[in-house]
């Protein structure tokens, strides 16, 4: 039995093979949309993606391998990219916040981040994952009601390197 | 894209540079991407690639080159991709994604 018992284990060894993975970490930065936003319509002429209002805010991840390459920006929309006919003049609002951070390096950003019009940067200055959201908001001109249809805007979200 | 800081190298056609990129599609809702190239003052370069649109579905990759004539290779600063969106029929804010790599 023992015999037995040596002669598996010397087969199971014999048949042991090295499978190796291999890969390499590449400098670069990914974009990826965490979360779609939703506009809500809290009263007839505003559409806004703040969720006490039934929105939904839009979430965008970025992702960078390299330390002190790049900056993110972010602008929140400033027309609609979709809306039928018959608007009176929209005024757009919004803005661009830390939502959650991969790393503990990056606790400051919040705090360093440019803005300039509608657009916010961060300077990406350690490697990781960064969430951002981005709040909008369109008010129809005059207090008017929106027409009834369907409302896009686009969030562009931006890396870019230094 | 990457990598962050590509490098031109000299091509096979006498006069044309050449740099080597690559992208990755993270974005489950796009499958098209646009390459741009421009200046510092992000005006729009010529440039030769197999394809300025690319179809990558979603988690796969692509490498490729992009040509630039002799006398743009000192202007050209960036190399950059941008996500192209479908029209949909939702109340929906949608996302615009640009990827720019830089020679330094």
């Amino acid at each position: 039995m023992r015999k037995l018992a040596l002669l598996l284990l010397v087969v199971g060894v014999a048949n042991a093979a090295d499978v190796p993975i291999e890969g390499t970490v590449q400098s670069r930065c990914t974009i990826d949309t965490d979360t779609a936003g939703v506009y809500g319509n809290p009263n007839a002429y505003t559409l806004t993606t703040a969720p006490a209002s039934g929105g939904v805010l839009p979430v965008t991840r970025f992702d960078v391998t390299l330390a002190d390459a790049y900056y993110a920006r972010v602008t929140h929309p400033s027309s609609f990219s979709t809306a039928p006919a018959g608007n009176a003049t929209v005024t757009f609002t919004g803005s661009t916040e830390v939502q959650t951070v991969g790393d503990a390096g990056m606790s400051g950003y919040e705090a360093a981040k440019t803005t300039f019009g509608s657009s916010t940067q961060y300077d990406l200055t350690v490697a990781g994952s960064l969430w951002l959201k981005t709040s909008s908001e369109a008010t129809n001109g005059g207090d008017k009601a929106f027409p009834s249809g369907t409302y896009r805007a686009i969030v562009v979200a931006e890396c870019i390197a230094k | 894209m990457t990598p962050t800081y590509p490098k031109w190298t000299p091509s096979h056609v006498e006069g044309v540079w050449k740099t080597t990129m690559e992208m990755f599609n993270k974005r489950k809702d796009v499958e098209w991407y646009e390459i741009g190239v421009f200046d510092e003052k992000w005006q729009p370069v010529n440039f030769v690639t197999s394809y300025r649109l690319f179809n990558m579905p979603y988690l796969s990759h692509v490498k490729f080159d992009v040509y630039v004539a002799s006398p743009d290779v000192a202007i050209v600063e960036y190399i950059c991709s941008k996500s192209k969106l479908r029209e949909i029929r939702e109340q929906k804010t949608m996302v615009s994604s640009r990827v720019c790599s830089r020679f330094k």
